[in-house]
Protein backbone atom coordinates (compact mmCIF):
# COMPACT_ATOMS: atom_id res chain seq x y z
CA UNK A 1 0.00 0.00 0.00
CA UNK A 2 1.48 2.89 -1.02
CA UNK A 3 0.22 6.51 -0.58
CA UNK A 4 0.19 9.11 -3.22
CA UNK A 5 -0.03 12.84 -1.26
CA UNK A 6 -0.73 16.40 -2.72
CA UNK A 7 2.91 18.75 -2.99
CA UNK A 8 1.30 21.55 -2.86
CA UNK A 9 -2.63 23.39 -2.51
CA UNK A 10 -4.11 22.69 -5.83
CA UNK A 11 -7.25 22.13 -7.82
CA UNK A 12 -7.95 18.72 -9.01
CA UNK A 13 -8.00 19.63 -12.64
CA UNK A 14 -8.56 16.02 -14.36
CA UNK A 15 -8.78 12.69 -12.91
CA UNK A 16 -6.87 10.40 -15.42
CA UNK A 17 -6.67 7.29 -13.58
CA UNK A 18 -9.53 5.25 -12.29
CA UNK A 19 -9.93 2.64 -9.33
CA UNK A 20 -8.68 -0.80 -10.24
CA UNK A 21 -6.23 0.37 -13.02
CA UNK A 22 -3.26 -1.15 -12.98
CA UNK A 23 -0.29 1.24 -13.15
CA UNK A 24 3.46 1.39 -13.82
CA UNK A 25 6.20 3.89 -12.17
CA UNK A 26 6.01 7.39 -13.44
CA UNK A 27 1.70 6.98 -14.96
CA UNK A 28 -0.04 9.52 -14.33
CA UNK A 29 -3.45 9.81 -11.61
CA UNK A 30 -4.71 12.87 -11.82
CA UNK A 31 -3.78 16.58 -13.25
CA UNK A 32 -3.46 19.31 -10.75
CA UNK A 33 -3.96 22.77 -10.93
CA UNK A 34 -1.87 25.32 -9.15
CA UNK A 35 0.19 28.54 -10.07
CA UNK A 36 -1.41 28.43 -13.08
CA UNK A 37 0.13 25.40 -13.89
CA UNK A 38 -1.42 22.14 -14.76
CA UNK A 39 0.99 19.84 -12.75
CA UNK A 40 0.59 15.89 -13.22
CA UNK A 41 0.52 13.54 -10.22
CA UNK A 42 2.40 10.44 -10.65
CA UNK A 43 2.28 7.06 -9.84
CA UNK A 44 5.62 6.40 -7.52
CA UNK A 45 5.34 3.05 -7.63
CA UNK A 46 3.74 0.02 -10.02
CA UNK A 47 0.53 -1.51 -8.79
CA UNK A 48 -3.20 -1.55 -8.71
CA UNK A 49 -5.26 1.69 -7.84
CA UNK A 50 -6.90 0.86 -5.03
CA UNK A 51 -8.63 4.55 -3.92
CA UNK A 52 -8.57 7.62 -5.60
CA UNK A 53 -10.02 10.07 -3.26
CA UNK A 54 -10.40 13.27 -4.94
CA UNK A 55 -12.88 14.39 -8.09
CA UNK A 56 -12.36 16.78 -10.22
CA UNK A 57 -13.25 20.59 -8.85
CA UNK A 58 -12.15 19.29 -5.53
CA UNK A 59 -9.31 21.31 -3.65
CA UNK A 60 -6.81 19.69 -2.18
CA UNK A 61 -3.87 20.51 0.78
CA UNK A 62 -0.50 19.42 1.02
CA UNK A 63 -0.30 16.17 2.02
CA UNK A 64 -3.90 15.17 1.84
CA UNK A 65 -3.88 11.63 0.05
CA UNK A 66 -5.15 11.11 -3.46
CA UNK A 67 -4.41 8.04 -4.32
CA UNK A 68 -3.82 4.75 -2.99
CA UNK A 69 -1.57 2.01 -4.90
CA UNK A 70 -2.03 -1.76 -4.14
CA UNK A 71 1.61 -2.45 -4.36
CA UNK B 1 32.61 -1.40 -14.54
CA UNK B 2 33.64 -4.83 -14.41
CA UNK B 3 36.66 -4.23 -12.74
CA UNK B 4 35.39 -2.89 -9.83
CA UNK B 5 32.31 -5.98 -9.86
CA UNK B 6 34.95 -8.47 -9.93
CA UNK B 7 36.76 -7.40 -7.29
CA UNK B 8 34.65 -6.67 -4.54
CA UNK B 9 32.95 -10.54 -4.67
CA UNK B 10 36.08 -12.23 -3.80
CA UNK B 11 37.44 -15.15 -6.48
CA UNK B 12 35.49 -18.53 -5.84
CA UNK B 13 38.89 -20.63 -6.18
CA UNK B 14 40.51 -18.36 -2.91
CA UNK B 15 40.31 -20.87 -0.37
CA UNK B 16 40.41 -18.28 2.68
CA UNK B 17 37.37 -16.08 2.03
CA UNK B 18 38.10 -12.30 1.91
CA UNK B 19 36.30 -10.67 4.62
CA UNK B 20 33.99 -7.54 2.77
CA UNK B 21 34.83 -5.26 5.70
CA UNK B 22 38.76 -5.06 4.61
CA UNK B 23 40.04 -1.95 3.66
CA UNK B 24 42.29 -3.38 1.24
CA UNK B 25 39.19 -5.05 -0.75
CA UNK B 26 37.25 -1.75 -0.93
CA UNK B 27 40.40 0.19 -1.60
CA UNK B 28 41.59 -2.44 -4.24
CA UNK B 29 37.73 -1.82 -5.50
CA UNK B 30 37.59 2.03 -5.70
CA UNK B 31 40.92 2.39 -7.56
CA UNK B 32 42.39 1.94 -10.34
CA UNK B 33 44.04 -1.83 -10.41
CA UNK B 34 47.42 -1.79 -9.30
CA UNK B 35 47.60 1.84 -8.21
CA UNK B 36 46.88 1.78 -4.46
CA UNK B 37 49.74 3.07 -2.01
CA UNK B 38 49.45 3.22 1.44
CA UNK B 39 50.02 6.25 3.29
CA UNK B 40 49.10 4.58 7.14
CA UNK B 41 50.73 1.34 8.88
CA UNK B 42 48.54 -1.78 9.09
CA UNK B 43 47.35 -1.60 12.20
CA UNK B 44 44.37 -2.04 14.85
CA UNK B 45 43.51 2.11 14.63
CA UNK B 46 40.15 1.26 12.23
CA UNK B 47 41.08 3.43 9.50
CA UNK B 48 43.36 2.75 6.25
CA UNK B 49 44.89 5.37 4.28
CA UNK B 50 46.26 5.63 0.61
CA UNK B 51 47.21 7.58 -2.48
CA UNK B 52 46.10 5.80 -6.16
CA UNK B 53 44.52 6.56 -9.37
CA UNK B 54 40.91 6.32 -10.71
CA UNK B 55 40.79 6.48 -14.60
CA UNK B 56 44.34 7.88 -13.89
CA UNK B 57 43.29 10.71 -11.87
CA UNK B 58 45.55 10.90 -8.60
CA UNK B 59 43.19 10.49 -5.15
CA UNK B 60 43.76 10.15 -1.82
CA UNK B 61 41.06 7.54 0.18
CA UNK B 62 41.08 6.27 3.85
CA UNK B 63 38.49 3.29 4.86
CA UNK B 64 37.45 2.38 7.57
CA UNK B 65 38.09 -0.85 9.23
CA UNK B 66 35.16 -2.29 10.59
CA UNK B 67 37.03 -5.76 11.56
CA UNK B 68 38.59 -3.71 14.72
CA UNK B 69 35.17 -2.50 17.16
CA UNK B 70 33.30 -2.23 14.00
CA UNK B 71 35.48 0.68 12.71
CA UNK B 72 35.11 2.95 15.63
CA UNK B 73 37.31 5.96 15.78
CA UNK B 74 39.95 6.23 18.34
CA UNK B 75 42.90 8.93 18.14
CA UNK B 76 45.26 6.69 16.19
CA UNK B 77 42.80 6.20 13.16
CA UNK B 78 41.91 9.34 13.44
CA UNK B 79 45.36 10.89 13.02
CA UNK B 80 45.21 8.77 9.42
CA UNK B 81 42.21 10.82 8.64
CA UNK B 82 43.70 13.79 9.21
CA UNK B 83 47.36 12.52 7.52
CA UNK B 84 45.01 11.85 4.54
CA UNK B 85 43.54 15.02 4.70
CA UNK B 86 47.26 17.05 4.74
CA UNK B 87 48.16 14.89 1.78
CA UNK B 88 45.46 15.77 -0.46
CA UNK B 89 45.76 19.16 0.43
CA UNK B 90 49.78 19.26 -0.12
CA UNK B 91 49.13 17.56 -3.24
CA UNK B 92 45.43 19.36 -4.21
CA UNK B 93 43.73 15.93 -5.17
CA UNK B 94 40.56 14.90 -4.47
CA UNK B 95 39.77 12.97 -1.33
CA UNK B 96 37.59 10.06 -0.89
CA UNK B 97 36.49 8.42 2.39
CA UNK B 98 34.76 5.55 2.49
CA UNK B 99 32.89 5.08 6.12
CA UNK B 100 31.80 1.75 8.09
CA UNK B 101 32.18 3.34 11.62
CA UNK B 102 29.94 3.30 14.63
CA UNK B 103 31.18 6.42 16.04
CA UNK B 104 34.05 7.48 18.56
CA UNK B 105 35.57 4.74 20.41
CA UNK B 106 33.75 4.85 23.86
CA UNK B 107 36.71 3.06 25.91
CA UNK B 108 38.91 5.63 24.49
CA UNK B 109 36.90 8.64 26.06
CA UNK B 110 37.00 12.14 25.91
CA UNK B 111 40.30 11.62 23.63
CA UNK B 112 38.54 9.86 21.04
CA UNK B 113 35.84 13.12 21.13
CA UNK B 114 38.85 15.14 20.92
CA UNK B 115 40.29 13.32 18.11
CA UNK B 116 37.43 12.92 15.84
CA UNK B 117 36.62 16.75 16.39
CA UNK B 118 40.24 17.25 14.35
CA UNK B 119 38.83 15.47 11.93
CA UNK B 120 36.25 17.94 11.59
CA UNK B 121 38.51 20.57 11.42
CA UNK B 122 40.69 18.85 8.75
CA UNK B 123 37.69 18.59 6.84
CA UNK B 124 36.70 21.94 7.48
CA UNK B 125 40.26 23.92 6.42
CA UNK B 126 39.80 21.67 3.32
CA UNK B 127 36.53 22.46 2.69
CA UNK B 128 36.66 24.28 -0.89
CA UNK B 129 40.25 23.60 -1.58
CA UNK B 130 39.95 20.04 -2.97
CA UNK B 131 37.13 18.16 -3.33
CA UNK B 132 36.05 15.81 -0.98
CA UNK B 133 33.48 12.37 -1.60
CA UNK B 134 32.26 10.25 1.14
CA UNK B 135 30.71 6.38 0.59
CA UNK B 136 29.26 5.13 3.27
CA UNK B 137 28.93 1.42 2.47
CA UNK B 138 27.67 0.18 6.23
CA UNK B 139 26.55 1.90 9.73
CA UNK B 140 27.63 5.33 9.99
CA UNK B 141 26.51 6.49 13.53
CA UNK B 142 27.57 9.88 15.77
CA UNK B 143 30.69 11.14 14.77
CA UNK B 144 31.21 9.07 11.71
CA UNK B 145 27.81 10.68 10.35
CA UNK B 146 29.05 13.64 10.82
CA UNK B 147 32.76 13.07 9.01
CA UNK B 148 30.65 12.71 5.72
CA UNK B 149 28.21 15.46 6.65
CA UNK B 150 30.84 18.29 6.33
CA UNK B 151 31.98 16.94 2.72
CA UNK B 152 30.72 17.99 -0.33
CA UNK B 153 29.00 14.91 -1.53
CA UNK B 154 27.68 11.66 0.14
CA UNK B 155 27.04 8.45 -1.52
CA UNK B 156 24.94 6.09 0.19
CA UNK B 157 25.05 2.26 -0.36
CA UNK B 158 22.01 -0.14 0.17
CA UNK B 159 23.44 -1.09 3.43
CA UNK B 160 25.19 2.54 4.48
CA UNK B 161 23.02 4.06 7.54
CA UNK B 162 23.77 7.02 8.86
CA UNK B 163 21.88 8.84 12.56
CA UNK B 164 23.58 10.81 15.10
CA UNK B 165 21.74 8.11 17.52
CA UNK B 166 20.36 4.50 16.65
CA UNK B 167 17.46 2.85 16.99
CA UNK B 168 18.01 2.10 20.70
CA UNK B 169 18.63 5.39 21.78
CA UNK B 170 15.78 6.62 19.95
CA UNK B 171 13.58 4.41 21.61
CA UNK B 172 15.12 4.78 25.41
CA UNK B 173 14.49 8.69 25.09
CA UNK B 174 11.97 9.32 22.74
CA UNK B 175 9.37 5.74 22.46
CA UNK B 176 9.64 5.17 19.06
CA UNK B 177 10.22 2.59 17.43
CA UNK B 178 12.12 2.10 14.00
CA UNK B 179 14.82 0.47 12.57
CA UNK B 180 18.01 1.55 11.42
CA UNK B 181 17.23 1.35 7.70
CA UNK B 182 13.98 3.48 8.65
CA UNK B 183 16.14 5.85 10.59
CA UNK B 184 19.30 6.36 8.61
CA UNK B 185 18.69 4.21 5.50
CA UNK B 186 18.54 4.63 1.88
CA UNK B 187 14.81 5.88 1.66
CA UNK B 188 14.67 8.79 4.52
CA UNK B 189 18.44 9.98 3.43
CA UNK B 190 16.99 10.54 -0.37
CA UNK B 191 14.14 11.08 0.19
CA UNK B 192 13.32 13.89 3.32
CA UNK B 193 16.71 14.70 5.07
CA UNK B 194 19.20 16.09 2.15
CA UNK B 195 21.52 14.37 4.12
CA UNK B 196 22.76 11.98 0.94
CA UNK B 197 23.69 12.83 -2.50
CA UNK B 198 23.58 10.15 -4.36
CA UNK B 199 21.70 6.44 -3.18
CA UNK B 200 22.92 3.24 -5.08
CA UNK B 201 21.82 -0.04 -5.28
CA UNK B 202 25.07 -2.12 -4.37
CA UNK B 203 28.30 -0.93 -2.70
CA UNK B 204 30.07 -2.03 -5.83
CA UNK B 205 28.23 0.86 -8.05
CA UNK B 206 28.34 3.74 -4.82
CA UNK B 207 32.43 3.32 -5.77
CA UNK B 208 32.00 3.72 -8.79
CA UNK B 209 29.79 7.06 -8.33
CA UNK B 210 32.52 7.44 -6.78
CA UNK B 211 35.12 7.22 -9.52
CA UNK B 212 32.75 8.94 -11.91
CA UNK B 213 32.25 12.31 -9.22
CA UNK B 214 35.95 12.12 -8.41
CA UNK B 215 37.07 12.00 -11.69
CA UNK B 216 34.45 14.90 -12.97
CA UNK B 217 35.60 16.88 -10.17
CA UNK B 218 38.92 16.18 -10.07
CA UNK B 219 40.00 16.24 -14.09
CA UNK B 220 37.41 18.74 -15.21
CA UNK B 221 39.32 19.49 -18.69
CA UNK B 222 38.79 22.28 -20.98
CA UNK B 223 35.65 22.57 -23.10
CA UNK B 224 35.87 22.14 -26.89
CA UNK B 225 33.35 24.50 -27.60
CA UNK B 226 34.10 23.23 -32.06
CA UNK B 227 33.25 19.43 -31.45
CA UNK B 228 30.02 20.39 -29.55
CA UNK B 229 27.18 19.38 -31.96
CA UNK B 230 23.85 20.68 -31.67
CA UNK B 231 20.39 18.74 -31.14
CA UNK B 232 16.93 20.55 -31.36
CA UNK B 233 15.31 20.44 -28.17
CA UNK B 234 12.36 22.20 -29.35
CA UNK B 235 10.00 19.08 -28.98
CA UNK B 236 10.84 18.84 -25.64
CA UNK B 237 8.43 21.62 -24.21
CA UNK B 238 4.81 20.74 -24.64
CA UNK B 239 2.72 23.27 -26.83
CA UNK B 240 0.71 24.63 -24.01
CA UNK B 241 2.28 26.62 -21.93
CA UNK B 242 0.45 26.02 -18.91
CA UNK B 243 1.30 21.87 -18.86
CA UNK B 244 3.79 20.58 -17.16
CA UNK B 245 6.86 18.27 -17.92
CA UNK B 246 9.71 16.65 -17.12
CA UNK B 247 13.15 18.66 -17.59
CA UNK B 248 15.71 15.77 -17.09
CA UNK B 249 15.72 15.23 -20.84
CA UNK B 250 16.60 18.35 -21.71
CA UNK B 251 19.76 18.48 -19.09
CA UNK B 252 20.44 14.76 -20.50
CA UNK B 253 20.80 16.44 -23.85
CA UNK B 254 22.65 19.31 -23.05
CA UNK B 255 25.17 17.41 -21.65
CA UNK B 256 27.67 15.22 -23.59
CA UNK B 257 26.61 11.74 -21.81
CA UNK B 258 24.59 11.30 -18.91
CA UNK B 259 25.88 12.90 -15.67
CA UNK B 260 25.33 12.51 -11.88
CA UNK B 261 22.10 13.93 -10.60
CA UNK B 262 22.71 15.14 -7.12
CA UNK B 263 19.78 15.25 -4.49
CA UNK B 264 17.39 13.78 -7.38
CA UNK B 265 14.83 12.72 -4.90
CA UNK B 266 14.60 15.40 -2.01
CA UNK B 267 13.65 19.06 -3.52
CA UNK B 268 12.90 17.49 -6.86
CA UNK B 269 11.63 20.16 -7.87
CA UNK B 270 14.90 21.71 -9.31
CA UNK B 271 17.16 19.55 -10.63
CA UNK B 272 20.98 19.55 -10.14
CA UNK B 273 23.75 17.68 -11.85
CA UNK B 274 27.25 17.56 -12.69
CA UNK B 275 28.48 16.35 -16.41
CA UNK B 276 30.20 17.12 -19.18
CA UNK B 277 29.75 19.56 -22.22
CA UNK B 278 32.29 19.78 -25.23
CA UNK B 279 34.78 17.52 -22.77
CA UNK B 280 34.31 19.81 -19.54
CA UNK B 281 32.38 19.56 -16.32
CA UNK B 282 30.14 21.85 -15.79
CA UNK B 283 26.80 21.71 -13.30
CA UNK B 284 23.91 22.31 -14.43
CA UNK B 285 20.51 23.88 -12.26
CA UNK B 286 16.98 23.05 -13.68
CA UNK B 287 13.35 24.17 -12.71
CA UNK B 288 11.59 20.83 -12.89
CA UNK B 289 7.95 21.67 -13.73
CA UNK B 290 6.83 18.04 -13.54
CA UNK B 291 7.45 18.64 -9.44
CA UNK B 292 5.43 21.52 -7.51
CA UNK B 293 5.00 23.40 -11.19
CA UNK B 294 8.56 23.77 -10.77
CA UNK B 295 7.95 26.77 -8.09
CA UNK B 296 11.51 27.30 -5.92
CA UNK B 297 10.67 26.63 -2.41
CA UNK B 298 12.98 26.84 0.89
CA UNK B 299 14.33 23.32 0.44
CA UNK B 300 14.99 23.39 -3.45
CA UNK B 301 16.63 27.27 -3.14
CA UNK B 302 18.51 25.60 -0.36
CA UNK B 303 19.01 22.41 -2.27
CA UNK B 304 20.32 24.57 -5.79
CA UNK B 305 22.13 27.04 -3.10
CA UNK B 306 24.57 24.44 -1.97
CA UNK B 307 25.20 23.18 -5.74
CA UNK B 308 26.27 26.34 -6.91
CA UNK B 309 28.37 26.76 -4.07
CA UNK B 310 30.03 23.63 -4.28
CA UNK B 311 30.52 24.21 -8.05
CA UNK B 312 31.83 27.67 -7.44
CA UNK B 313 34.45 26.50 -4.53
CA UNK B 314 35.76 24.06 -7.53
CA UNK B 315 35.78 26.41 -10.35
CA UNK B 316 33.11 24.17 -12.31
CA UNK B 317 31.05 26.62 -14.82
CA UNK B 318 27.64 26.55 -14.22
CA UNK B 319 24.23 26.29 -16.81
CA UNK B 320 21.11 27.36 -15.27
CA UNK B 321 18.05 25.67 -17.24
CA UNK B 322 14.64 28.41 -16.05
CA UNK B 323 11.15 27.57 -16.16
CA UNK B 324 10.10 29.08 -12.79
CA UNK B 325 6.76 30.03 -12.13
CA UNK B 326 7.70 31.94 -8.98
CA UNK B 327 7.85 31.04 -5.27
CA UNK B 328 5.75 28.49 -3.63
CA UNK B 329 3.01 30.03 -1.73
CA UNK B 330 1.77 29.24 1.64
CA UNK B 331 1.84 29.46 5.63
CA UNK B 332 4.21 26.36 5.68
CA UNK B 333 6.73 27.80 3.36
CA UNK B 334 7.02 31.21 5.07
CA UNK B 335 6.97 29.49 8.49
CA UNK B 336 9.64 26.84 7.06
CA UNK B 337 11.45 29.96 6.57
CA UNK B 338 11.15 30.26 2.63
CA UNK B 339 12.69 33.56 3.30
CA UNK B 340 16.41 33.15 5.01
CA UNK B 341 16.59 29.73 2.86
CA UNK B 342 15.39 30.90 -0.40
CA UNK B 343 17.81 34.02 0.44
CA UNK B 344 20.63 31.56 0.21
CA UNK B 345 20.29 30.90 -2.95
CA UNK B 346 20.56 34.69 -4.05
CA UNK B 347 23.55 34.56 -2.13
CA UNK B 348 25.31 31.92 -3.55
CA UNK B 349 24.50 33.13 -7.36
CA UNK B 350 25.37 36.60 -6.45
CA UNK B 351 28.73 35.48 -4.65
CA UNK B 352 30.16 33.09 -7.29
CA UNK B 353 33.11 33.80 -9.33
CA UNK B 354 32.84 31.22 -12.01
CA UNK B 355 31.35 31.33 -15.49
CA UNK B 356 27.55 30.76 -15.41
CA UNK B 357 25.42 31.21 -18.57
CA UNK B 358 21.44 31.39 -18.09
CA UNK B 359 19.19 29.88 -20.41
CA UNK B 360 15.36 30.96 -19.86
CA UNK B 361 12.92 28.28 -21.59
CA UNK B 362 9.58 29.09 -20.91
CA UNK B 363 9.01 31.43 -17.97
CA UNK B 364 10.12 33.42 -15.37
CA UNK B 365 8.35 35.39 -13.03
CA UNK B 366 9.43 37.58 -10.19
CA UNK B 367 11.63 36.46 -7.55
CA UNK B 368 11.97 33.13 -8.55
CA UNK B 369 13.03 35.12 -11.57
CA UNK B 370 15.87 36.83 -9.89
CA UNK B 371 17.03 33.72 -7.83
CA UNK B 372 17.67 31.71 -11.05
CA UNK B 373 20.74 33.82 -12.39
CA UNK B 374 19.18 36.81 -13.22
CA UNK B 375 21.93 39.28 -15.07
CA UNK B 376 21.32 41.10 -12.11
CA UNK B 377 22.74 38.61 -9.83
CA UNK B 378 26.00 38.81 -12.43
CA UNK B 379 25.14 36.19 -15.17
CA UNK B 380 27.99 35.56 -17.70
CA UNK B 381 25.34 35.35 -20.37
CA UNK B 382 21.78 35.33 -20.37
CA UNK B 383 19.63 33.27 -23.17
CA UNK B 384 16.04 32.76 -23.78
CA UNK B 385 13.97 30.52 -26.35
CA UNK B 386 12.20 32.63 -28.52
CA UNK B 387 8.95 31.24 -26.49
CA UNK B 388 10.11 32.64 -23.29
CA UNK B 389 7.98 35.26 -21.04
CA UNK B 390 10.29 37.21 -18.24
CA UNK B 391 7.57 38.95 -15.91
CA UNK B 392 7.05 40.10 -12.25
CA UNK B 393 4.38 37.58 -12.52
CA UNK B 394 1.47 36.09 -15.08
CA UNK B 395 -0.44 38.65 -16.69
CA UNK B 396 -3.83 37.52 -15.80
CA UNK B 397 -2.68 37.79 -11.80
CA UNK B 398 -0.92 41.20 -12.55
CA UNK B 399 -3.92 43.04 -14.05
CA UNK B 400 -6.01 41.58 -10.98
CA UNK B 401 -4.01 43.72 -8.75
CA UNK B 402 -3.05 47.15 -11.41
CA UNK B 403 -6.26 47.30 -12.64
CA UNK B 404 -8.17 46.43 -9.58
CA UNK B 405 -10.82 49.06 -9.74
CA UNK B 406 -11.51 49.12 -13.55
CA UNK B 407 -12.45 45.07 -13.48
CA UNK B 408 -14.62 45.89 -10.30
CA UNK B 409 -16.23 48.68 -12.10
CA UNK B 410 -17.12 46.03 -14.77
CA UNK B 411 -20.53 43.83 -14.53
CA UNK B 412 -19.74 40.41 -13.46
CA UNK B 413 -20.73 39.42 -17.42
CA UNK B 414 -18.17 41.54 -18.66
CA UNK B 415 -15.72 40.93 -16.06
CA UNK B 416 -14.06 37.88 -17.90
CA UNK B 417 -13.00 38.95 -21.33
CA UNK B 418 -12.29 42.16 -19.49
CA UNK B 419 -9.43 40.84 -17.76
CA UNK B 420 -8.42 38.58 -20.87
CA UNK B 421 -8.19 41.80 -22.98
CA UNK B 422 -6.24 44.14 -20.01
CA UNK B 423 -4.00 40.15 -19.94
CA UNK B 424 -3.14 40.70 -23.56
CA UNK B 425 -2.06 44.45 -23.10
CA UNK B 426 -0.21 43.63 -20.04
CA UNK B 427 2.02 40.59 -21.49
CA UNK B 428 2.66 43.07 -24.59
CA UNK B 429 4.37 45.79 -22.40
CA UNK B 430 5.40 43.63 -19.53
CA UNK B 431 6.17 39.97 -20.06
CA UNK B 432 7.56 40.63 -24.19
CA UNK B 433 10.96 39.58 -24.29
CA UNK B 434 11.73 42.59 -27.05
CA UNK B 435 11.60 44.45 -23.62
CA UNK B 436 13.91 42.10 -21.64
CA UNK B 437 17.05 42.59 -24.14
CA UNK B 438 16.05 46.05 -24.71
CA UNK B 439 16.85 46.34 -20.40
CA UNK B 440 19.99 44.42 -21.25
CA UNK B 441 18.66 41.71 -19.03
CA UNK B 442 18.71 39.06 -21.75
CA UNK B 443 21.67 39.24 -23.93
CA UNK B 444 20.15 37.52 -26.60
CA UNK B 445 17.30 34.83 -28.00
CA UNK B 446 18.34 31.37 -29.29
CA UNK B 447 17.13 28.79 -30.73
CA UNK B 448 16.34 25.58 -29.29
CA UNK B 449 18.48 24.00 -32.26
CA UNK B 450 21.38 26.27 -31.19
CA UNK B 451 21.61 25.90 -27.61
CA UNK B 452 24.21 23.73 -26.96
CA UNK B 453 26.65 25.25 -29.43
CA UNK B 454 25.38 28.65 -28.03
CA UNK B 455 25.96 27.55 -23.99
CA UNK B 456 29.17 25.85 -25.13
CA UNK B 457 31.00 29.05 -27.07
CA UNK B 458 30.34 31.49 -24.22
CA UNK B 459 31.52 28.72 -21.78
CA UNK B 460 34.41 28.34 -23.69
CA UNK B 461 35.28 32.20 -23.93
CA UNK B 462 34.65 33.09 -20.56
CA UNK B 463 37.56 33.82 -18.25
CA UNK B 464 37.82 30.61 -16.49
CA UNK B 465 37.57 31.53 -12.27
CA UNK B 466 36.58 30.16 -8.68
CA UNK B 467 35.05 31.46 -5.59
CA UNK B 468 37.51 31.61 -2.88
CA UNK B 469 35.53 30.16 -0.26
CA UNK B 470 34.70 27.20 1.61
CA UNK B 471 31.34 24.47 1.05
CA UNK B 472 29.65 24.87 4.17
CA UNK B 473 27.07 22.11 4.19
CA UNK B 474 23.90 24.53 3.71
Amino acid sequence: MAEVRAEMVANVWKVVAAEGDTVDEGDTLVILESMKMEIPVLAEDPGVVAQLRVKEGDVVQEGDVIAVIDE
Amino acid sequence: MTVLDNRVVSPASETEAVDPRDPQVRLAALLDEGSVRPITPEDKSGVRAAMGRVEGVPVVVFCSDARFQGGAMGSEGCEHIVHAYDVAVRERVPVIGIWHSGGARLAEGVESLHAVGRVFAAMTKASGVVPQLSVVVGPAAGGAAYGPALTDIVILADQGRIFVTGPDVVRSVTGEVIDMAALGGPEPHSKRSGVVHVVTKTESEALLQARRLAVLLGHQGRIRAAEVEDIDFSDLLPESARRAYDVKPLVKGLLDEPGVELHAKWAPNIVTTLGRLGGRTVGVIANNPMRLGGCLDATSAEKAARFVRMCDAFGVPLVVLVDVPGYLPGVGQEHDGVVRRGAKLLHAFAEASVPRVTLITRKAYGGAYIAMNSRSLGATKVFAWPTAEVAVMGAVAAVRVLKRRELAAATEEERPALEARLAEEHEKVSGDLGRAVDLGVIDEVIEPATTRSAVAKVLAQATPARGAHGNIPL
